[in-house]
């Protein structure tokens, strides 16, 4: 990627950061200064979502047309990002619902649906681990990438509401409507931009690392 | 108050840290790949 | 054409059966396990008075926690074995992926029928169950099973061609079971309970539909070269 667009990408980052902490307003119904938190908390979420997708697309494409070396390795490097930024996510949802809720973990539905999110991906890696012969390997682990293709937006989506409307406790959803403030909207989707931004620089060079190592490992044979 | 400058601050480090982190990593890729 | 691929795949399953019959591993282990299971769970929870509609919550949960143990202990060799014995090679000439797939899928849902059938009686009467909706129980179980039996085939699919397929396939069959038990146990809960069943089967249905339909489009690369 070009230099001068990786200094904007800082600077942009860094602005939002500032404008989190000092311009966007705080939300109605957090405690103190709480609410910031997700200006982090949501667009990590949503870029491991766009990582997975990124994933399944990817290999869709190996499965349906060529089955390059690259189309494998991309997918490889999506989910593992993806599952990053997905940890990221758990991790200040759970410090976010301990200051709201004094618990770091109570299996609110939107929890249990990034967990099961995770393991999905950490499956993945698992295959990935398990199958010896190239060929065979990407085959499967990009199957079972098209398989989450369809079924991450479920996890995702689908199964937080579902969960809500099993438990009866009265879970506050503080994920619902918090963008009401047009100024948390804009610091909000200029850090989705940014982190998306992020990922796409971290996956073209994890990908070109990987494609580096498969070359060496092929070299050495 | 100097809360919310403390961690503003704490997050520019942990970004900025980051951020040169992994232009460190586009230059060694790149190194790499001219090699071939 | 259809005709053809029926008897293929009906082929595929009456040879699972046949070998079943003369080896009898897969089904004495599943009976076996949720008998153990049902039996310690109604002798540990005897003592503590629960209300019906307590003893319903658990013991959902607990058919369907045994489904899914039993399903991970028995099911993930469905397709390890062909490749070991070599019988994969012939598979692969003799019939079409989808044929295949279908044949084993049917052979596993009929191995889980087969356990709910068991599991189930046994149940209601171990935890002295009321059942207010004796057809949206049945519909639950079918559905939850049917979910459970084309998901189970697929990841076995999977997991026949790597190392250590057991393990594997708990890692893999977590994640894609838990929304599907969840849905499961919930539809099973009203059926016994009398609570509204029919939102949870829709959605249910859903799931089941969307692992079915990946299930046929992806087991043909799965299966291959």
């Amino acid at each position: 990627m070009k230099r001068p667009l990786l200094w904007l990408l800082w600077g942009w980052m860094a602005t939002v950061i500032v404008a989190a902490f000092h311009w966007a307003p705080l939300a109605e119904g957090f405690l103190g200064q709480s609410s910031r938190i997700l200006f982090f908390h949501v667009p990590m979420a949503w870029v491991s979502f766009v990582a997975f997708m990124v994933a399944g697309v990817r290999s869709l494409a190996y499965l349906a047309g060529r089955r390059t070396e690259r189309r494998d390795q991309a997918a490889a490097a999506a989910i593992e990002i993806g599952l990053l930024f997905a940890l990221l996510a758990t991790v200040t949802g759970a410090i976010w619902a301990r200051i709201m809720w004094n618990s770091w973990w109570n299996w609110d539905p939107r929890q249990a649906s990034i967990v099961v999110a995770l393991l999905f991906y950490a499956a993945y890696l698992a295959l990935r681990a398990a199958v010896a012969d190239r060929e065979a390997r990407g085959r499967l682990c990009a199957a079972y990438a098209t398989l989450g293709l369809v079924v991450a937006p479920f996890f995702y989506f689908v199964l937080p509401r579902l969960g809500f409307t099993l438990h009866p406790e009265a879970v506050i959803n503080a994920q619902g409507k918090v963008e009401v403030e047009p100024r948390m909207l804009v610091v909000l989707l200029a850090s989705s931009a940014g982190f998306t931004a992020l990922f796409f620089w971290m996956h073209q060079l994890r990908t070109r690392l990987a494609l580096r190592e498969a070359r060496l490992l092929e070299g050495s044979d | 108050m100097g809360g919310p400058t403390w961690v503003t601050a704490v997050n520019l480090v942990i970004w900025t840290g980051i951020f040169l982190y992994l232009l460190r990593l586009e230059r060694r890729v790149n190194d790499l790949e001219r090699e071939r | 054409m259809s005709s053809g691929w029926t008897a293929e795949a009906a082929a595929v399953f009456a040879k699972d059966w046949r070998a079943e019959r003369r080896a009898r591993h897969a089904v004495a282990t599943l009976v076996l396990f949720a008998i153990t299971t049902l039996v310690i769970a109604s002798l540990a929870l005897g003592p503590i008075g629960a209300t019906p509609g307590e003893r319903s919550d658990v013991a959902s949960a607990l058919l369907w926690i045994l489904l899914l143990f039993a399903a991970a202990a028995g099911l993930p060799r469905v397709f390890v074995h062909e490749e070991e014995s070599h019988t994969a090679t012939v598979l692969r000439l003799a019939a079409r992926p989808s044929a295949v797939f279908a044949g084993k899928l049917a052979w596993v849902a009929s191995l889980l029928a087969l356990l709910e059938a068991v599991a189930t009686p046994l149940a209601l009467a171990l935890f002295d169950l009321p059942v207010a909706s004796p057809g949206r129980l049945v519909l639950a179980l079918g559905a939850g099973g049917a979910g459970l039996a084309a998901a189970t085939t697929l990841l076995a699919a999977i997991v026949a061609q790597g190392r250590g397929a057991t393990t594997l396939f708990a890692a893999l069959a977590f994640p894609l079971l838990v929304p599907l038990a969840v849905l499961a146990v919930a539809a099973t809960r009203a059926a016994l309970g009398g609570g509204d069943a029919g939102g949870v089967l829709v959605q249910l249905f859903l799931y089941d539909s969307t692992i079915m339909v990946a299930g046929f489009l992806l087991f043909p690369v799965i299966w291959a070269p």
